[in-house]
């Protein structure tokens, strides 16, 4: 019998393939990004070395000594602390300890400030308080410390918002009530994440990060968009971040654009180039697993798709790996032998300038 | 071929397929005006129903793939729906004289199952069966169980069309069939299952009498049952 090795499905259940299997397995993910994207696939020798990897007999596996890259963590401050299912481990601590234990005993690069609601818009009856934090944060810690949130559009429309949902209006035939609710909608999101980060900057936060953008669809990566592009001419040193909610920018409006591009309808290759435009320094490109599909098929798709953008963009690409995305399982805590073989595919295949 | 007075079922020329072309890329485009000059220049150059099965009706099945591979979204579908049902409209009068029966053959309720909102094709079955010379009440889309039977009963049809367009809704049909049995009108009024989901296999496995995979089989298939 041929020997099998061990991987995952997307949804992290545990299987046993063949090496000639998983290779089959990498050859289609790798042709399914390149057929919708329009982008190369992977060569003989990348999706080897994506083999190779993959079956490697350790429970984890890591890049070669030189080819470390730089790690960031989303909402890490409250991640000690968490305590409702959201991967937190419920240890009360501050989020400045949570912060100081990211940096001093995690060896996180850089680090963000984010709150229990993690979107924009909740942020502003509480400035003051997330203004307090940022400010005894930069005293206390050394690396940068960014504040981060979703654009979240969807907390615009009803029943969470003033603007009307465009979902509502699109099942009664409005389409261009639909259309108008999302450019309104984004005017204001617009304006309130650049508010935010005005009163943030004003405290000696170094950056921002656009967590999961478009995660609203075009109406969200528009915004997010334009607000990165007021923010860079107002601060010409903060340090912006900006990360992608999914693979596709869907769209719900869909025919806004940003700079003469519609915004519908893009890959992360051809959203690179805009974020770099828009005035961000980093871009973390996604793509989405598929939990009926194997980890191998799952990483030859999302190391494409990754590969692509990192070789479109103008500035650093940071992959966006955590649970379901980046080729690693659907899970809460996401299995260790899964994350790393993920990791190291993204920075020794797709080239990736840190996670 | 009753309804083809040009005698030209599938395009046959070259000149009909640049025709279909321009009508499918038409709807592709997702835009209104582009769709009604389109039918405007197309209108008297081709049967009507040519011009929807294998002009409009395949835009709108491009519309679908692309729809599929994120290359067009909701708005953009609901927007060529829209220009679809614009140019239909449009070839209404000749569907309407193309057809030259003129008794009435018999009567049928047509509508789109609960939970369901699509009602392009089964707006042109409509249209056809009327053209054909049947009496047929259209009672929309998302229409509840019971409002099928209230229709039957109250237009005493012999006849009732059901569409689904979609996996979840092919239900639909089945719940209509169980209804008329249980108010005994089941042995009475022939049932014609349609929509993309919906199969000759489905058709039996639900206890329908009929289905039909596009409009003109629709008529052929209603003539069969009832004449
Ligand atoms: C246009 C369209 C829409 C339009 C409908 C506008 C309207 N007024 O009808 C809009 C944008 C509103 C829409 C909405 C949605 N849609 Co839609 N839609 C389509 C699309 C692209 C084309 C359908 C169409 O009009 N075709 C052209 C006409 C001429 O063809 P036809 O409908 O098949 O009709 C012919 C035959 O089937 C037959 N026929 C039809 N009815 C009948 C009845 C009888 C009695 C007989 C005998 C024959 C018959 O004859 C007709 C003429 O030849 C299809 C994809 C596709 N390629 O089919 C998806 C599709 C049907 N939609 C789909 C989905 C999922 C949705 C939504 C849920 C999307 C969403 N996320 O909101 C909603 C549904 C909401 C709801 N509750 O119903 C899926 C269904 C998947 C599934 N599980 O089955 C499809 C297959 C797309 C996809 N692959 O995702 N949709």
């Amino acid at each position: 019998m041929a020997t099998e090795y061990f991987l995952r499905m997307g949804d992290g259940q545990k299987i046993f393939m063949t090496k000639e299997d998983i290779r089959a397995d990498i050859e289609a993910g790798s042709a399914d990004a390149a057929d919708l994207g329009d982008i190369p696939a992977l060569s003989e020798n990348e999706m080897e070395h994506m083999l190779d990897i993959i079956t490697s007999p350790g429970r984890i596996v890591g890049v070669e000594p030189g080819m470390e890259v730089p790690v960031t963590h989303d909402i890490g401050a409250i991640r000690i602390d968490g305590d409702q299912g959201n991967s937190g481990v419920g240890i009360p601590s501050s989020r400045l300890v949570g912060s100081m234990i990211h940096e001093r005993a995690f060896g996180a690069d850089t680090m963000e400030l984010g709150h229990i609601d993690y979107s924009y818009k909740p942020v502003k009856p509480v400035i003051s308080q997330e203004c307090q934090t940022m400010e005894s944060c930069q005293q206390n810690m050394i690396i940068p410390m960014l504040y981060g949130a979703m654009p979240n559009m969807g907390l615009y429309y009803t029943p969470d918002g003033p603007f009307e949902n465009p979902g509502d209006l699109m099942k009664a035939f409005k389409i261009s009530e639909a259309q108008d609710s999302i450019s309104h909608a984004a005017e204001h999101g617009i304006r309130d994440m650049t508010w935010i980060m005005q009163k943030l900057q004003n405290v000696g936060c170094d950056g921002v990060n656009f967590d999961t953008i478009g995660a609203a669809g075009d109406g969200d990566m528009y915004a997010s968009l334009h607000s990165i592009e007021a923010l860079r001419k107002e601060f010409p040193g903060i340090y912006i971040e900006a990360g992608m909610a999914g693979e596709l920018v869907l769209g719900m409006h869909g025919e806004l654009e940003y700079d003469g591009t519609v915004l519908a309808g893009l890959w992360p290759h051809q959203q690179a180039p805009l974020v770099a435009k828009a005035g961000a320094n980093i871009f973390g490109p996604v793509c989405n697993t598929n939990t009926s599909r194997t980890s191998a098929w799952n990483l030859g798709r999302s190391v494409t798709f990754t590969k692509a953008a990192v070789e479109a963009s103008t500035i650093p690409c940071h992959a966006d790996m955590g649970m379901g995305v980046g080729g690693i399982p659907m899970l809460e805590t996401p299995p260790i032998d899964a994350v790393t073989r993920a990791s190291k595919a993204m920075v020794e295949i797709a080239g990736v300038d840190g996670i | 071929m009753w309804f083809f007075p040009h005698g030209c079922k599938g395009g046959c020329n070259t000149a009909n397929e640049e025709l279909f072309k321009t009508l499918s890329d038409a709807v592709v485009s997702c835009k209104k005006d582009d769709v009604i000059a389109a039918v405007g220049k197309a209108k008297g150059k081709a049967p009507a129903v040519e011009l929807i099965d294998n002009g409009l009706a395949a835009g709108m099945n491009e519309v679908g793939v692309l729809f599929e591979r994120g290359k067009l979204f909701l708005p953009h579908v609901m927007m060529a729906a829209d220009a679809m049902s614009a140019g239909v409209e449009l070839l209404q009068d000749e569907l309407g004289s193309s057809g030259g029966a003129s008794s009435k053959l018999g009567v049928i309720v047509n509508g789109t199952v609960e939970g369901d909102v699509h009602d392009i094709g089964k707006a042109i079955v409509s249209t056809m069966l009327q053209a054909a010379g049947f009496e047929v009440h259209d009672i929309g889309r998302d229409v509840p169980v019971q409002n099928f039977i209230d229709k039957i009963k109250e237009t005493n049809a012999d006849m009732v069309g059901l569409s689904a367009l979609m996996t979840t809704t092919l239900q639909g049909q089945k719940e209509v069939i169980e209804l008329l049995k249980e108010n005994g009108l089941r042995d009475k009024v022939k049932v014609m299952v349609g929509g993309a989901p919906a199969t000759d296999a489905w058709a039996k496995k639900c206890g329908a009498d009929c289905y039909a995979e596009n409009a003109s089989e629709a008529v052929a298939k209603a003539k069969e049952l009832l004449l």
